[in-house]
Formats: C-alpha cells, sequence, structure tokens
C-alpha cells in the first residue's frame, strides 16, 4: 500500500492525484491522504502542491468528464472532510477506467467512493447556493463592502467568483471567519486570496447611510411576512440558524 | 385615507414598509428562469435556478424586493387590502426611489433584483407607464443587470406592456380568482377577457421573440424568464378539479412558466367573503403545488388526479400517492428495468432520483441501499416497487393497508395530540418533490408557496 500525503488544497490534491498516476501503482493498493498518520504496512510519500502539474491534472479532468463533473469534483475537494481526496482519486480512477461520457462521471452512485464524493460535492454546494443569496455586504470606509462569512465548507473562491461576476465595479472584500481567509476583489480588477490576521479586518464604522439601507431591509422583512402564516420552524429549516450569526435582519 | 408625514423616521423606510407589506400576498415572486453573466460594465447577473436571500417569519422565500409602485388604487376589489374604500395609510414611490432602493439593497446583497406590482394610480396606462419608466432607468441608466418581474396592468395599452417585455426577465398577470364568475362577483372593476388578454400578448411575444432570436443571436430578449400568474385559492367556491383544469390549460393554451396559488387571507372582513376560522387553507395551496409539480415534471394530466366525482384532493395522502393507490394494477414498478416515465410516477421517487436510478443501473444491480444512496424516499416507494423481483418486505399489494401504512406514522405526528396543525405538517413533506427544477424552488416548495 502506497499512501500520498497532500496538501488540503485544489492544487495540493490534483498534485497528489498526478504522482498517483505517474508511478503507476496498482490502483486498488494507492491512497490518498491529508494527514500523515502512519498506516501499518503502508509505505507514505509526501506530495507537496506543484502548480504544473495540478494544471495538467485540471486539463485532463475537464477534457474527459465535462466542466460540470469537473466542478463538482472541485466542490467535493471544498468539503470539510478528511476522507475527500480519497474519494475523490477513485472517482477519478474509476470514472478514466471506465471511460465516463462528460456528465457520467457520478452515475454509478451504488460505487461507495462516487457515492461519498458526490455526497460530499452536494454539501458544499448546497452551502455555496446557501451563501449566494446570505452573505451580507456592508459599506466600510470609501465605498468599500465588506462582508463576513463562517462556512462549514471551504467555498470561499466560488463566492468569489460569483460575486466577481455580480459586482465587477464594486471594491469588496469577503472575510472566511473559520479559516482567516480573506477574497479582494479591486473593482474592475481579479480578485485574490490572501490568508490573514483578524488585524487585517475592515473595521465597520458604518456610515449614517449605510445604516439607513441596513434599518430598511430589516423593516422590509418584517413588512413582507404573513401573520396569519407564521410559522418559524419553517424559517429555520430553510435558513438555519449558523447563518444568522452574519445575517444583519437578525441582529 | 391617512398620507405618511414625512420627518421623524426616515421617510423612504416608512414608505417601503407599507408598499413592501401592501405587495406581500402577490407570490409569484422567485428570482428563476434567467441565466444573464455581466460583461464588466453594469451591475448584477442572474441565475436560472433563482437564489433565495432571506426566509421571513412565515417561512417564504425573501428573493427580491417586492413592492407595490403605489398602494393607491382606482379598484375596489373586495379581497384586497388596497381597495378603493379600505381605510389604510397610502403611499408611493418615484421611479427614482425604487431604483435607489434596488441598487443599493442589490450591491449589499440583500435581494436578486426587483419584483415591482402596483395598484391602479389614474389609469392602467399611467400605471404601467411608471412602472416602465422605472425599469427603464434601472436597466438603462443604471446598468442594472440582475433579474426584474413586472406585473402588466389589464386594460394598459399594449405599447408600454411590450415595451416593459424588453426590460424584463419577467412578466405576469394576475388571474386573480380562478373563474370568471369568481372573478365577477369580488373584482367589479376586472373582466377575465381583460386579464386574458395581456397574457396572450405576452404569449405572442415570447414566441416571436424566439424565433428572431434564432436567426439574431443578439435580438433583444423579451421575457425571458417566461410568463407567470397568480390565483387565490378559497376566497371563491372553486372546487380543487376546477382550479386544476385552469392551471393546466394555462400550461397549454397561454404556455405559462408558472402558475402560482396563494391561499386566502381575509383582510377586508367584506361580507363577500369566507371567514376562514381556521387560517388560510394552506394544505389545499400545498396539495395543489404538489398536483402543479406533477403536471410540469412527472407527466401527469388534470384528469388522471381529480375528476368530477372526485373533485377535492386527499387530505391524507400527496396527490402522487392517492393516484398510485387507486392504479394498485400499474405496480409494482422494477427498478432494475422500468422506464423514466413509470419510474417517476411511484411516490418517494422525485425526478432527479428517477434520473439517477437511471443511470446507475447500467453498470450496477441495484438493491434496496443503493436507492436509498439515490435519495430514494424508501418508507413511501416500498409498497411500490421490486429490486430484482423482490420486494423490500412481504407486503400486501392491496389499497387500504398501504393507504393505513402510508399515512399511519406520519398523520400521528401531523395531526396527533400535540396539536400540530398542518402548518407544522408542512415542513415533513419536502423531501418528495426533490424536483428537476431549482434549489431555490425546491426550498420554496418546502413551504407550499413560491
Ligand atoms: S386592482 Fe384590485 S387587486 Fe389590484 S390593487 Fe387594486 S383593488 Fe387591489
Amino acid at each position: 500500500m502506497t499512501v500520498y500525503v497532500c496538501e488540503d488544497s485544489l492544487e495540493g490534491i490534483f498534485t497528489g492525484i498526478y504522482r498517483a498516476y505517474e508511478e503507476k501503482r496498482d490502483r486498488a493498493d494507492t491512497m490518498l491522504s491529508l494527514e500523515d498518520e502512519p498506516m501499518l504496512f503502508a509505505e507514505h510519500v509526501k506530495v507537496g502542491p506543484d502548480r504544473s502539474r495540478a494544471a495538467k491534472v485540471i486539463r485532463t479532468l475537464e477534457r474527459r468528464f465535462g466542466q460540470e463533473d469537473y466542478l463538482s469534483l472541485c466542490m467535493a475537494l471544498a468539503a470539510d472532510d478528511p476522507g475527500k481526496a480519497q474519494a475523490v482519486y477513485k472517482t477519478v480512477a474509476r470514472g478514466l477506467e471506465r471511460n465516463s461520457a462528460p456528465g457520467h462521471l457520478f452515475d454509478d452512485l451504488a460505487d461507495g467512493d462516487v457515492h461519498r464524493a458526490f455526497s460530499l460535492a452536494r454539501g458544499a454546494s448546497r452551502e455555496f447556493h446557501h451563501l449566494q443569496g446570505f452573505v451580507r455586504f456592508q459599506e466600510v470606509e470609501d465605498k468599500v463592502l465588506y462582508s463576513a462569512i463562517g462556512p462549514k465548507n471551504n467555498v470561499l473562491t466560488f463566492l468569489m467568483a460569483h460575486f466577481a461576476d455580480r459586482l465587477p465595479r464594486e471594491n469588496f472584500v469577503l472575510f472566511d471567519d473559520k479559516r482567516k481567509l480573506f477574497g479582494i476583489h479591486p473593482a474592475g480588477g481579479s480578485w485574490y486570496l490572501l490568508q490573514g490576521e483578524e488585524d487585517l479586518k475592515p473595521r465597520p464604522c458604518p456610515s449614517e447611510e449605510e445604516e439607513r439601507y441596513q434599518e430598511a431591509f430589516r423593516g422590509f422583512c418584517r413588512a413582507i411576512a404573513i401573520r396569519e402564516r407564521y410559522n418559524p420552524q419553517l424559517q429555520r429549516n430553510l435558513l438555519p440558524l449558523r447563518f444568522r450569526e452574519y445575517m444583519l435582519e437578525f441582529q | 385615507m391617512q398620507y405618511l408625514a414625512g420627518g421623524g423616521e426616515d421617510p423612504l423606510k416608512g414608505k417601503l414598509e407599507i408598499l413592501a407589506s401592501a405587495a406581500k400576498y402577490d407570490v409569484a415572486c422567485t428570482s428563476s428562469g434567467t441565466d444573464r453573466h455581466n460583461d464588466g460594465t453594469g451591475t448584477g447577473n442572474c441565475f436560472a435556478a433563482g437564489i433565495c436571500h432571506s426566509f421571513s417569519s412565515d417561512g417564504r422565500c425573501i428573493s427580491l424586493l417586492k413592492i407595490l409602485f403605489t398602494n393607491e388604487c382606482i379598484y375596489d376589489c373586495k379581497y384586497c387590502i388596497n381597495r378603493a374604500s379600505n381605510d389604510v395609510p397610502r403611499a408611493a414611490f418615484t421611479p427614482e426611489e425604487v431604483v435607489r432602493l434596488t441598487l443599493e439593497f442589490y450591491r449589499r446583497n440583500y435581494i436578486e433584483g426587483l419584483f415591482l406590482s402596483s395598484g391602479i394610480i389614474g389609469n392602467p396606462s399611467l400605471t404601467m407607464e411608471l412602472l416602465c419608466r422605472t425599469v427603464w432607468l434601472l436597466r438603462n441608466r443604471y446598468q442594472f443587470n440582475g433579474y426584474v418581474h413586472v406585473k402588466a396592468i389589464p386594460g394598459a395599452d399594449p405599447e408600454l406592456i411590450r415595451a416593459a417585455g424588453f426590460l424584463a426577465d419577467r412578466m405576469s398577470v394576475n388571474l386573480e380568482l380562478p373563474t370568471a364568475e369568481g372573478l365577477r362577483a369580488l373584482a367589479p372593476g376586472k373582466h377575465r377577457k381583460n386579464i386574458l388578454t395581456p397574457m396572450r400578448q405576452i404569449q405572442t411575444g415570447i414566441r416571436e421573440n424566439q424565433s428572431d432570436l434564432v436567426v439574431y443571436r443578439n435580438a433583444p430578449r423579451f421575457v425571458g424568464g417566461g410568463q407567470a400568474t397568480q390565483m387565490i385559492i378559497g376566497a371563491t367556491p372553486e372546487n380543487d378539479w376546477q382550479i386544476l383544469q385552469v392551471t393546466e390549460s394555462l400550461y397549454q393554451k397561454f404556455e405559462l412558466k408558472r402558475v402560482f396559488y396563494s391561499a386566502f387571507v381575509n383582510v377586508t372582513g367584506d361580507r363577500a367573503l369566507p371567514s376562514l376560522p381556521g387560517g388560510p387553507p394552506l394544505l389545499r395551496e400545498h396539495r395543489l403545488y404538489q398536483a402543479d409539480w406533477l403536471l410540469r415534471f412527472y407527466g401527469f394530466q388534470a384528469s388522471e388526479l381529480l375528476d368530477e366525482s372526485r373533485p377535492f384532493f386527499n387530505v391524507m395522502l400527496d396527490p402522487k400517492e392517492d393516484w398510485a393507490v387507486r392504479h394498485l394494477e400499474q405496480f409494482p414498478v422494477e427498478i432494475r428495468r422500468a422506464p423514466l416515465e413509470r419510474l417517476l410516477r411511484v411516490p418517494g421517487i422525485g425526478v432527479k432520483s428517477a434520473r439517477r436510478i437511471v443511470a446507475a443501473r447500467r453498470n450496477a444491480d441495484l438493491t434496496f441501499q443503493d436507492l436509498k444512496k439515490i435519495g430514494v424516499v424508501l418508507k413511501r416507494a416500498l409498497y411500490f416497487i421490486t429490486c430484482g423481483g423482490k420486494m423490500m418486505y412481504p407486503v400486501k399489494l392491496e389499497e387500504d393497508y398501504i393507504v393505513r401504512n402510508l399515512t399511519d406514522v406520519r398523520e400521528r405526528v401531523r395531526f396527533g395530540s400535540d396539536g400540530m396543525t398542518y402548518r407544522q405538517m408542512s415542513l415533513f413533506d419536502d423531501g418528495r418533490f426533490t424536483g428537476a427544477v431549482s434549489a431555490a424552488e425546491q426550498r420554496q416548495a418546502a413551504a407550499g408557496q413560491f
């Protein structure tokens, strides 16, 4: 058994997959892991992230499985789960072996690894879709928009891409509170990530105007509810409490 | 009638509260149907699946800035809180105010776009013109590229409706009440014909636009997200069968994208209206949404679900279960072989799980365990399916027995002695309609509303 120990990032895991293929080991006897926990009777190989190798893997995945399935693989790798690298590796290997057509990589849900990768991707993309709606920007100094989030899965990159397309002319900053990771988008430019300390965080000193809009939105949320249909339980099911600490209408 | 006094509180906020509250009974407010990227110059984009930005305390999704332009109205529809004879605070926005609110809310990610309706101020054309001007400003002066849903006001100049169609992603004309008789009884100023005319105009516009788009790829889009409508359920005496037939013909004859149902809330206390001591008819509304999905995505026809001799939905079973127990001769369905259309008719199997079954069985002999992974709700499906010729448990394919089992556990929870009502019950109905459509719609489906 060979265990490739990779860094917990797209680049890291894709590099791991590259190595596993390069060395042409028996697939059933190969594992990808994120933790360097020694396993008995296993050879451990540390793999550092390598941009050009990862890029090669990405190109292959996109070409063979199509954009949608490739994105699902990325979503699975954004999940907060120690077994994700292995599940994705096995799913990819299986897809390559069986020559899955684009859009059919996740067909074999009866297979344990495919199902695992599929479930992880589904969980992460669910959270991503939630946050597409639940992120609340507030204006801090110089018209910069700022929002903090605390996602279970590492979905910041997906959100940055989403908001960069949506608000190309805004300066905005998204801060992942759990991972201390900043996404920064300068108006008219391309966005980037920055691992940083709390003190990089802009101190929200809401202007009068900012407070006005926050108040207006709170009022709107109250006004739009129908009293005769009051149903806080349903509201909680659809908008889990963990998101609310970051949402102004619940403050 | 009182006008809102300025000063003190933020006047814009005061207006917003009046005009959002006045719009809250309008339900046709998803942000779905359009996919559009930003070219880097404006503000906003759209996703066909729609995005929910928040949920209000009634569990309904907040996606769009849903407001009336004004709640003044020259008409006196008996069910409507804004009717001319009702004594409520009135307010009106200016187009600039709506534009500012939309843009400022949008960049803070409070909303997905604008839903603009209005009471009738002056006359229908004047009202429509105000709506048009607002959206025109938003689109052309401020390059707003997010979602816009505008009401077509019946009786307005067709040119104005056409102009609005080139600015909006979605348009809707409210049917208000399911039948012409209902309308006559409760909305003295309105006629069925006046409502269907703009609906037809928009349908024709969409069709022509589609053929234009084939020829000129960059032709401007006309109501690209499709047309919708809504009707109020329970204010007039129509039965479910009548309503479902109306729905079916709206989909077939008017090619609507969506029909929405709004459980009647008696807000005016008019003597012509039912008093509904049990609250709004939420279960009925919910059953209609379920049946609506069966029509749109599961290949059912209205006449299979209800007919003259059974004009109301079953309270205990959802429309698909109800159909299945009345057609036991078509079951069990063999999971490893049955065509997609038959899988879709099994209770507990949604559109997604049916597709996944078809994909997964190419490579494996599926077991009940696999079905669970795929997302099939086995406790409902098990009476109706076999895997490799075997049922999950030895069960009788017999109507009374199945009905008892399908309703047993659930109904004890739902109608149990702990005083739970339908309001809580609707929560448990989510899983089964994981349909082909959008995540946003699924979430809303759980609420029995859209
Ligand atoms: S036309 Fe009728 S339903 Fe519409 S706002 Fe006026 S009174 Fe209400």
